[in-house]
């Protein structure tokens, strides 16, 4: 390239700035950041604590109700958070379930036949991986939809966890050992698998916030076409965001054996839909639009105490899901009405009535 | 305005002082215009003009600026009705024709026109006949039962027509086709106007509006020409030439202010783009050298190869376009086998240029990600510096690198889209319709942004539609038709009329 054209440096914009009147980034004041438009759930958060406070004041404000609902979230948690990558990437993984069925009953296995827990965890670790492998080259490779390509993977590894386990549970004596120690080991009330999902969260938000991968990462989650021309490599990003899916699927699964002591091949799937319900809740916090890690951590709190609460004052078995799906609902109304808003009412109207009357659009 | 051709009928519409705003831009204002029962009346401008602004708001798909007044058949029309209500005898053929092309035509045809039922199913047999006797009537043969996808486009065309003008009364009707010969091939564009015949024949009326000049003078009786949202003209067509319908287009008010120096190339120049036998979906092997310092303009019509070009040049189409490409000098490398990139401006902004969830800041610097992180953590004020820097560049206003990208007017967007890429030295830019929807102002800013850029030694590939971004930028253009490049012009003769003349095939 021999061109003759200067690079844009800095002396020269300098220069260029100081002939015209530049707006400052706007910094964020502490009522952007603590509003209820960033933080809502937070307020949601402390209306359910008042309300089980007042109805069971003598059970509720104690600290084992309180590293309870710590614990309770800690596997929902992680599950949550294995979401969040492909989520930000507009990428679905349904098989998250199956796969932490797969490293806990995997891990519990080889921990049974005595096993040191090193090796075993990591042979559960290497299963997820494998899983997600497989998803990445189903969905980025074969171009399957990724909400069904992930759905049909998920249905695999069941079908392959039923056949290896024959329905059984997997228990040992020798379960009860070290391997218990992964999710059971307290500290101060508060269990290690706790301590996974911060570290994971916490990884995951400087990961999204501040690395040009994670940048990558939300460019093609909002705009892939866009992403693409701009050069950024959208198919690696989202074959990637599969295998560390499946990878933080596998943490959450063990973390799920060792605490509940057994291999069970059923145990992961439950966490599926409470996993999805925290990770849009969590898009909805923070910074509203985009899956982000500590509105994820927000979310799963709420919903959990939220759970854990109405179980304490002894509401019906039911009454949990429905509270799940009743505050996703009105949260993803609530931020979803606020962004049509950002572009106009009108706007989104307009769309509306173009799909249901195609032959009106005309794009030119 | 022209009296009706025939006076004994009210006029098939009309409509008086009708005006549609956008934020920012007024894509048509004051619209009087009447189209005369029984005739075919063309409309004609330039992109951006409000041709479609127009049809758009006939249809039903925007709703007008209050105090206008619109009349169809001398009944007042409400334009602020939702499409669904308009009057019977309004059809429309968007250009996108709104068929399903994964069906086939007895179901197309039943969805426009609704399906013959009996005893509460659909009675196929019946309904297959209905859609050969609508069909019948163009003599056109076409397998009813095979996916649109297999059929050839003029028969698409022949089946919407067949499906909007089912079941009207043609002699008070006002058939609209926008752009209908946009897809076509030349040889069944003939097929279309015999079809636009039978129907005007029937008592219908016509308003056509297309790009090509050549068809306006083979079927229309009549020409309104819109010029920046405004009517310019209306007269009948008798006793006009193409030259006068291209000047009546491009007006006498061009700014010829922004024009770049004529490009002279310095002898050890290395080209910034070489293409060799690049061919796609329309593309039939075009070859192109750009050197540094040279803006090329790239013009055609709709399916020209003109979309196609930019992209495969960018190396978007490694799927599915050929060809070999080499940039500044490195090694030569084929289109199918991907892997490289150049800078692109996008034809559609909002759906493959900006990410409108995230910030001017972000989007700026994009591409530049790479250079901008530090092990791949992004730290310091590295990024909000580049931003600032191409904000002072381009021009934005506000200049405020976190507003949400999605909030700027069209014409800012436009500038950051063009600003990023000039962020770091690059031996190449492509654009594609770089000013679609952009402002008279904004166009002119990006207009002089984009010459300067040139003399510092940027070589840049511009496709457009618009003939004024050609004009008003390029030191060379080459004309496409049908995947070739039918002529290249130099800089001294860009001009409206002979860009118009040389696409239309009126002179090559």
């Amino acid at each position: 390239m021999n061109s003759s054209r200067p690079a844009v440096d800095a002396s020269e914009s300098g220069a260029r700035s100081s002939s015209n009147v530049l707006v400052a980034p706007r910094r964020r004041s502490v009522g952007d950041l603590l509003g209820p438009k960033r933080i809502g759930a937070v307020y949601v958060w402390v209306v359910i604590a008042v309300v089980l406070v007042l109805l069971k004041p003598d059970t509720i404000l104690t600290t084992s109700t309180l590293t309870q609902i710590l614990n309770n979230s800690a596997i929902t948690g992680l599950a949550a958070l294995a979401l969040l990558i492909p989520l930000a990437a507009r990428t679905f993984d349904l098989s998250i379930g199956f796969v932490m069925s797969l490293a806990g009953v995997t891990a519990a296995h080889f921990a049974a036949t005595g096993m040191n827990i090193v090796p075993a965890v990591l042979l559960a670790l290497g299963a997820a991986l494998a899983v997600g492998l497989i998803n990445a080259t189903v969905v980025v490779v074969m171009r399957v939809d990724s909400f069904i390509g992930t759905l049909a993977t998920g249905s695999i590894v069941a079908a392959f966890i039923t056949m290896v386990t024959k329905e059984q549970d997997i228990t040992d004596v020798k379960l009860t050992g070290a391997f218990s120690k992964i999710g059971q080991t307290d500290l101060g009330g508060v269990t290690l698998p706790v301590i996974y999902a911060l570290i994971v969260a916490l990884v995951l938000w400087a990961f999204l916030e501040r690395t040009t991968t994670g940048r990558r990462i939300y460019s093609v989650g909002f705009n892939p076409e866009a992403a693409k021309l701009a050069g950024i490599r959208a198919d690696r990003l989202r074959f990637a965001s599969l295998v560390c899916s499946a990878g933080i699927a596998g943490v959450a699964g063990i973390a799920l054996a060792s605490t509940i002591g057994a291999g069970s091949p059923t145990s992961g799937q439950s966490y599926l839909l409470p996993a999805f319900a925290a990770a849009f809740l969590g898009a909805t916090q923070l910074r509203p639009g985009r899956f982000n890690a500590m509105g994820t951590v927000i979310a799963v709190l709420v919903l959990t105490t939220g759970t854990t609460g109405l179980a304490l004052v002894l509401a019906p078995a039911w009454a949990a899901d429905l509270f799940t799906g009743v505050v996703l609902i009105a949260a993803l109304t609530i931020t979803g009405a606020e962004r049509r808003g950002l572009r106009g009412a009108k706007g989104s109207l307009a769309a509306l009535r173009a799909r249901f009357r195609p032959t009106t659009t005309n794009p030119e | 305005m022209t009296t009706t051709t025939a006076a004994t009928r009210p006029a098939a519409l009309r409509t008086e002082g009708l005006s549609k705003t956008f934020p920012g831009t007024r894509a048509l204002s004051d619209l009087t215009i009447e189209i005369g029962a029984g005739e075919v009346h063309a409309l004609a401008g330039s992109n951006g003009s409000g041709k479609s602004t127009f049809i758009k708001l006939l249809a039903g798909y925007h709703q007008p600026d209050p105090g206008y007044s619109a009349w169809f058949g001398g009944q007042p029309l409400d334009l602020d009705a939702p499409g669904a209500d308009r009057p019977p005898g309004l059809r429309f053929i968007h250009q996108d024709l709104g068929l399903v092309l994964e069906l086939d035509a007895v179901d197309n045809f039943g969805l426009k026109c609704g399906y013959a039922t009996r005893r509460g199913s659909i009675d196929w047999r019946e309904q297959a006949r209905r859609t050969q006797r609508a069909l019948s009537r163009f003599g056109i043969g076409i397998d009813i039962h095979q996916p649109l996808s297999q059929a050839a486009p003029v028969e698409r065309t022949v089946l919407a027509i067949a499906a909007a003008i089912e079941g009207w009364d043609e002699a008070g009707g006002l058939l609209v086709l926008d752009e209908p010969t946009a897809a076509l091939p030349h040889a069944e564009v003939e097929v279309l106007f015999q079809i636009i015949g039978e129907v005007v024949a029937a008592g219908a009326s016509i308003l056509y509006v297309s790009h090509r000049l050549d068809e306006i003078f083979t079927i229309a009786d009549t020409v309104s020409v819109l010029r920046a949202g405004r009517l310019v003209e209306t007269r009948p067509v008798e006793g006009l030439t193409g030259d006068g319908i291209a000047a009546l287009m491009a007006g006498a008010d061009v700014d010829t202010d922004v024009r770049p120096q004529p490009f002279v190339r310095r002898p050890d120049s290395v080209p910034a783009i070489e293409a060799v036998d690049l061919r796609g979906r329309y593309l039939r092997g075009v070859d192109l050298t750009v050197h540094p310092g040279e803006i090329v303009g790239v013009a055609g019509l709709l399916g020209s190869g003109r979309e196609e070009l930019p992209y495969v040049l960018a190396g978007a189409r490694a799927d599915s376009a050929t060809g070999r490409i080499r940039a500044g000098g490195e090694p030569w490398r084929t289109i199918e086998r991907g892997g490289f990139q150049h800078a692109l401006v996008p034809a559609d902004r909002l759906a493959e240029g900006i990410i409108g969830e995230l910030p001017v800041q972000d989007n700026v610097a994009l591409p530049a990600l790479r250079t901008l992180g530090r092990h791949g953590l992004m730290v310091g004020d590295a990024e909000s510096r580049m931003a600032v820097d191409v904000i002072e560049r381009v021009g934005l206003v506000p200049a405020d690198p976190s507003r949400l990208m999605s909030t700027l007017s069209g014409g800012n967007q436009q500038k950051v889209v063009v600003g990023r890429w000039l962020t770091e030295e690059r031996p190449v830019l492509i654009l594609s319709e770089p000013t679609a929807g952009v402002d008279i102002a904004a166009r002119m800013a990006l207009f002089r942004l984009l010459i300067e850029a040139a003399e510092e030694g940027l070589g840049m590939v511009v496709a457009s539609s618009d003939v004024h971004d050609l004009i008003h930028l390029c030191t060379r253009v080459i004309v496409l038709r049908e995947g070739v490049v039918t002529r290249e012009l130099e800089q001294d003769e860009v001009t409206e009329s002979t860009l118009l003349r040389v696409m239309e095939g009126l002179e090559s």
